[in-house]
C-alpha cells in the first residue's frame, strides 16, 4: 500500500518539467487525462515497453524512479504523440527532460556515450557530421548506395561545383577554444569514464 | 488635456422648495444611539418631525398628513437602509412622485457601526443634510412602461423551436415558427430512436415528435414559415421589426395531395441529405413522410426545369418560377431556436471517414438502423451486404479537443447516443460484437441505469481514445490503448462508428449576427448569465433554448424551450415596468458619430431614421455614453449628475476642523454588503461616508475632483467585479488619478476596491485601512 503523506506534493515533478527550459510554453502536462491516444500511436510503444501514457502518470504521481526506468529510451522523438494529444500535452518534450534529469544524476552515460562521437567530429572538423561508428548502421538502414556516396562525397560535391566539405584551419581553431570554453570537452570526459 | 468639466459642481440650490425631514427611532434601534432632540435642532428643514416606527401605519399617516397640510416638495426619511425599506416610503409619500424622497440611512451604516453616541449623532447629521441636499435636485421622474405586442418569433422549428412556439401559443401568445429548411421536425426526424433511461428501452422518436408537431400545425396560434430565413431585425422599446426572406417551393401547398406522381417523372437524382447522403431522392422531392408542409417541392440547385413533373401532376401544383418573397413582422419577443450540427469527420483524418466507407458517424448509423431509412433497419456494412462482426465506437471525436479545429467542451449527449445504439444492435444483432472506446463515459443521473443495461447487453467498454482506424486485409483495424490494462491494441473490425461533436450552426451564428446577440467562445448563443439566467440572451427580448445555447438531449431542449416561452409570457402578460433614469437623447445636438453605439456595453442605442434611437429596456443608466459624447447631447433621466454633486457637498457640509471625511461609492451590491457590515455589527470609523449610486460608472472625475477640492479627504469607488460595467471603471481609475495629480493633490486619496455582498468584514476592514492611510496623510 502506498501512503499520500500530507505534506507531500505529488505536482513536484510535473511542476519541475514545466519550470524546465526546453518544455514549450502552455504545455498541457497537468490536464492529462490519461485517454492514452499518444500510446495507441507511439512506434516505441508498439516495437517495446515504452508506453508514453503510462510515463506521463508516473509524472504526475511524482514517480522520480521513472527517471531511472530504461523505457524512457526507447522514445524516437517522431512527435505523433506531441501532435496528437488532444489536450495540448507532449508526451515526447516530457520524455526529452526526463531523460536530460537522468543524464545529470549521472545514470545515463551508457544511453548517451554513442553520442559523444558528434562532439569528437565537432571537437576535429568544426562541424556536425554523422561519425564514423553509425556509419555501418547507415549502410545497412539505407543500403550500399548510402556508403558509395559517402565515401566520395568530396568529388561528387567537385562534380556539382560546390567546395569541398571543410572549414579554414584558424575557424576549426576557434570552434574548439569556444566548447572548451564551455567545457564541453570535460562533460564528454566525464561520460566515457 | 482637454478638460471636460468646471471646477463648480453646475447646480443652483433650490431653496424654495420645502423639505420635510422624518425620523425613525426605530424602536430604540436608532435612538439608543443616535441622540434624536439633537440632531432636530441642528435640521434645517421646513418639517422635522420623529416617530416610534415610521414604518408603520401610523407613520405612513404622519407623513402624509405633513406633506397636504405643510404643502412639502420634497421629504427625507432617516431611518433603516433604503435597501429594506424605500418601497415602502415611496408609497408613504403618495401624492408625491416616489422619487421625490431619499433616505439617509441612520441604522446599517450609523447606529449599527459606531458605538460613540457624539459621533453617530453627528454623523446622522451630515447623513440627513446629504439626503436633504440630494432630494433638493430631484425630480418629477415616472417609471417607463414599455408596452409589448403579444406576439413572438421562434427562428427554428426543431424540437425546441417547436415546443417553444407550443408553449407560447397555449398562453395566448401570436406566435410565428419560422424554418430556414422546407419542413418543420429538425434534426429529432432523423435519428430513429430514442431512449429512456427510465424504462431502459428505446422508443421511435418519430412517434413522440409527430403528435407535438400536429398540435403545432393546427394551433390557431401558430404561423408555420418554411423555407423563410430572417433577414434583418430592428428593436424598439420592447418590438422587434423582423424582415423575413422566404425562398419559393415551386410546388403549391394548397393544391399538392402529396401523391408522388412527380417523383417517377423527375431524371434527376441527387444524394438524400435527410438520410445523410446514404440514399438518392429527386430533385423534386418531399424530405420525409410526415414533413409539413405536407407538400413536394424543388430543390432548384438541381432541377433541370424540363418540366416533366408538371406534365405528371394531376393537381396542376407545380410553378417553376417563382420569385422570393419578403414579409416584414412585428413581434414583441425573439426565442432562438436555431440548433445545431455536428463535427466533420473529414477533420480528423486519422479516423479515415474518407477513405473508408464502413467508417460512420452516429447520426448516419441512425439512419441505417431507422426503419425509415436507406436499409429500412437493416444493419448492413456499406461496403458490402453483410451484418457487420464488430463495430467499434469511438468516442469524443471533435468534442473534448483542443487540437485546432476541435471543441474544448464535452458534448455531453455522445455517450448516451453510444449505448443506445449499441444497445439497439445488441437487441436485433446479438452476434454483433459491439465495443466502445471511450475517454470517460458520462452517463448522470438515471442515464447510468441505462449504462449498466447496456454493459448487462454485452456491449463491451475500452477506456482508451484511438489514435488511428487503418486497413489490414479485409478488415478494418482501430489503434487503441486500452488505458485500464496498459496494453497497446489493434482491434480488427468490419465497421467504425465516429461519436462526432455537437456543434454551433450557422443559423446561430447568422441570427446572433443578424441581431447583435453576444456568443460564446465556442460560438453558441451566450446567456446573460450561464447560472442564474440561462434562457436570456444580451439583446432583451430576445431568448435562446435548446442546443443553439450549447450541447444538450431532447429533455433538456424541451426544459429549456418552456423555460423561454415563460420568459417571454412573463412580458407579454405583467408589461415592463422600467426604471426612469436611463439615457435621453437630443436630437438637436447630436452630431451622429455613433461613438455611444459603439461603447455601450448594453447595446442599448442605435440607429433609426437618422436619429440615434436609446432603447429604455436595455439602458441601464450607466452613464458611459455621456463620456464619449462631444456635443453633450445625452443627458440621463432624473437629474443623477446634479444628485451626486448634491449629495457629496450635503456630505461635506459643516466639516470641522481637524475632522476626517472619506467619501465611499457604491451601487446596489457594494451598498448591501456595506449594510451587511451593520447588521452584523462591525465597527468601521465615523470618518466613512456612503454614498449609494445607480452605477459606479456614474461617478464621474469631475465628481471625484469636486470632493477632494471641498473637503473629503479620501474618495473609495468599491465594484462587483461581476459587474458588466466592472472593466471600464477599473480602466477609468488611473486616468482619474492622473487628473487629481494635475489638481497638486495625493492620487493615493482615491482608492478603488473589489466589493461581493458576503465578504462584509473584508469591506470594514477596507474602510478601516483607508481611514489608516489616510489619517497617515500630511
Amino acid at each position: 500500500m502506498d501512503t499520500l503523506k500530507i505534506d507531500e506534493n505529488p505536482l513536484d515533478l510535473a511542476e519541475k518539467i514545466l519550470k524546465d527550459i526546453k518544455s514549450s510554453e502552455g504545455m498541457g502536462l497537468l490536464k492529462c487525462i490519461q485517454c492514452g491516444m499518444c500510446t495507441s500511436m507511439c512506434p516505441g510503444a508498439r516495437n517495446s515497453d515504452y508506453n508514453p501514457r503510462d510515463m506521463i502518470e508516473r509524472v504526475l504521481e511524482g514517480d522520480e524512479t521513472i527517471i531511472e526506468d530504461e523505457n524512457i529510451w526507447n522514445c524516437f522523438y517522431c512527435y505523433t504523440c506531441h501532435s496528437i494529444c488532444p489536450v495540448g500535452n507532449s508526451a515526447c518534450e516530457v520524455n526529452q527532460i526526463l531523460r536530460q534529469m537522468a543524464i545529470n544524476k549521472g545514470i545515463a552515460n551508457d544511453k548517451v556515450r554513442p553520442f559523444t562521437g558528434f562532439i569528437d567530429v565537432m571537437m576535429d572538423l568544426g562541424l556536425g557530421k554523422i561519425p564514423s561508428i553509425f556509419h555501418d548502421d547507415l549502410t545497412r538502414d539505407i543500403g550500399e548506395e548510402w556508403k558509395e556516396k559517402n565515401l566520395h562525397l568530396d568529388e561528387i560535391r567537385e562534380e556539382l561545383g560546390l567546395k569541398p566539405l571543410s572549414m579554414p584551419k584558424e575557424s576549426i581553431k576557434e570552434i574548439r577554444s569556444l566548447l572548451k570554453l564551455t567545457k564541453l570537452d570535460k562533460r564528454v570526459e566525464k561520460i566515457n569514464e | 488635456m482637454i478638460k471636460m468639466y468646471d471646477t463648480k459642481p453646475p447646480i443652483s440650490p433650490k431653496l424654495d422648495l420645502r423639505v420635510g425631514v422624518f425620523i425613525c427611532r426605530c424602536g430604540g434601534n436608532i435612538s439608543d444611539i443616535v441622540d434624536i432632540e439633537k440632531v432636530k435642532e441642528f435640521i434645517n428643514a421646513e418639517v422635522v418631525e420623529e416617530f416610534e416606527n415610521l414604518c408603520s401605519l401610523n407613520g405612513r399617516k404622519i407623513i402624509r398628513d405633513s406633506i397636504v397640510n405643510k404643502d412639502l416638495d420634497r421629504v427625507v426619511i432617516a431611518a433603516c437602509s433604503p435597501i429594506t425599506h424605500e418601497k415602502t416610503f415611496q408609497d408613504y409619500i403618495q401624492p408625491l412622485n416616489p422619487y421625490l424622497m431619499d433616505m439617509a440611512n441612520l441604522r446599517e451604516q450609523c447606529s449599527w457601526i459606531h458605538e460613540n453616541p457624539k459621533k453617530a449623532t453627528e454623523k446622522s447629521i451630515t447623513l440627513i443634510n446629504a439626503s436633504i441636499e440630494k432630494v433638493r435636485q430631484s425630480q418629477v421622474v415616472d417609471p417607463i412602461l414599455c408596452q409589448t405586442p403579444e406576439s413572438a418569433a421562434v427562428i427554428g422549428a426543431g424540437i425546441s423551436g417547436i415546443n417553444a412556439a407550443l408553449s407560447l401559443a397555449k398562453q395566448g401568445v401570436k406566435t410565428y415558427l419560422i424554418e430556414k429548411k422546407a419542413s418543420i421536425g429538425g434534426n429529432m426526424v432523423k435519428i430513429g430512436k430514442v431512449f429512456s433511461p427510465v424504462k431502459l428501452a428505446e422508443e421511435c422518436g418519430m412517434c413522440l415528435l409527430n403528435p407535438i408537431m400536429n398540435e403545432t400545425i393546427w394551433h390557431e396560434n401558430i404561423e408555420i414559415m418554411t423555407n423563410t430565413k430572417v433577414l434583418s431585425t430592428e428593436r424598439r422599446a420592447g418590438n422587434f421589426n423582423i424582415l423575413l426572406e422566404s425562398n419559393p417551393r415551386y410546388v403549391d401547398e394548397k393544391k399538392c395531395i402529396s401523391c408522388g406522381k412527380c417523383i417517377d417523372a423527375c431524371p434527376v437524382e441527387v444524394p438524400n441529405r435527410w438520410d445523410d447522403g446514404l440514399s438518392m431522392r429527386k430533385a423534386i422531392y418531399k424530405p420525409f413522410s410526415q414533413s409539413y408542409p405536407d407538400a413536394y417541392t424543388i430543390d432548384m440547385e438541381n432541377c433541370e426545369k424540363c418540366g416533366k413533373c408538371m406534365r405528371k401532376c394531376p393537381m396542376d401544383a407545380i410553378y417553376l418560377k417563382g420569385e422570393k418573397e419578403i414579409t416584414p413582422l412585428n413581434v414583441g419577443a425573439v426565442v432562438l431556436a436555431t440548433g445545431h450540427k455536428t463535427f466533420d469527420p473529414e477533420l480528423r483524418p486519422e479516423y479515415g471517414y474518407n477513405r473508408y466507407e464502413d467508417v460512420i458517424t452516429q447520426s448516419e448509423l441512425g439512419r441505417i438502423m431507422g426503419v425509415n431509412g436507406p436499409t429500412k433497419g437493416k444493419l448492413k456494412m456499406l461496403s458490402k451486404d453483410q451484418v457487420p462482426r464488430r463495430i467499434v465506437m469511438i468516442q469524443c471525436v471533435g468534442s473534448r479537443d483542443e487540437k485546432p479545429d476541435g471543441h474544448g467542451y464535452c458534448s455531453k449527449v455522445c455517450c448516451m447516443v453510444a449505448l443506445k445504439n449499441a444497445n439497439i444492435i445488441k437487441h436485433k444483432y446479438p452476434d454483433t460484437d459491439v465495443i466502445i472506446c471511450y475517454t470517460d463515459m458520462r452517463t448522470p443521473g438515471m442515464y447510468e441505469k441505462y449504462y449498466k443495461h447496456g454493459q448487462d447487453n454485452g456491449i463491451r467498454l475500452i477506456r482508451g481514445r484511438p489514435g488511428e482506424v487503418n486497413k489490414k486485409g479485409d478488415c478494418l483495424v482501430v489503434r487503441v490503448e486500452d488505458t485500464l490494462q496498459r496494453k497497446f491494441t489493434e482491434i480488427e473490425t468490419d465497421m467504425v462508428v465516429l461519436s462526432t461533436a455537437i456543434e454551433p450552426s450557422k443559423g446561430s451564428e447568422e441570427i446572433a449576427d443578424i441581431m447583435d446577440i453576444g456568443l460564446t467562445e465556442d460560438l453558441f448563443i451566450k446567456e446573460t448569465h450561464p447560472k442564474i439566467k440561462p434562457v436570456a440572451t444580451d439583446v432583451k427580448g430576445a431568448y435562446v433554448c435548446g442546443t443553439a445555447q450549447g450541447p444538450k438531449d431532447i429533455t433538456d431542449s424541451i426544459m429549456q424551450a418552456n423555460a423561454a416561452a415563460s420568459k417571454v409570457a412573463e412580458i407579454m402578460n405583467d408589461g415592463l415596468e422600467i426604471e426612469p433614469f436611463v439615457a435621453e437623447i437630443d436630437d438637436e445636438k447630436c452630431n451622429l458619430c455613433e461613438d455611444c453605439i459603439s461603447i455601450c456595453k448594453y447595446k442599448a442605442m442605435s440607429i433609426k431614421d437618422d436619429q440615434v434611437y436609446i432603447d429604455p429596456m436595455s439602458c441601464s443608466g450607466c452613464g458611459k455614453c455621456l463620456t464619449v459624447c462631444k456635443p453633450r447631447a445625452i443627458n440621463i433621466h432624473g437629474n443623477i449628475d446634479e444628485k451626486i454633486f448634491a449629495t457629496i457637498s450635503g456630505m461635506l457640509k459643516d466639516k470641522k476642523e481637524g475632522e476626517r471625511r472619506m467619501l465611499v461609492f457604491l451601487d446596489q451590491v457594494g451598498y448591501t454588503a456595506a449594510d451587511n457590515i451593520g447588521v452584523n455589527r462591525i465597527y468601521y470609523p465615523e470618518s466613512i461616508y456612503i454614498i449609494k449610486v445607480h452605477s459606479v460608472n456614474r461617478v464621474m472625475p469631475k465628481h471625484i475632483i469636486y470632493a477632494l477640492e471641498n473637503g473629503a479627504d479620501g474618495v473609495f469607488i468599491g465594484e462587483y467585479p461581476g459587474d458588466l460595467m466592472y472593466q471600464e471603471v477599473e480602466k477609468k481609475m488611473n486616468q482619474i488619478r492622473e487628473e487629481i495629480k494635475e489638481h497638486d493633490m495625493d492620487p493615493e486619496r482615491l482608492q478603488f476596491s473589489n466589493v461581493y455582498i458576503p465578504y462584509f468584514r473584508g469591506l470594514a476592514n477596507k474602510f478601516k485601512e483607508f481611514d489608516d492611510k489616510i489619517g497617515a496623510m500630511p
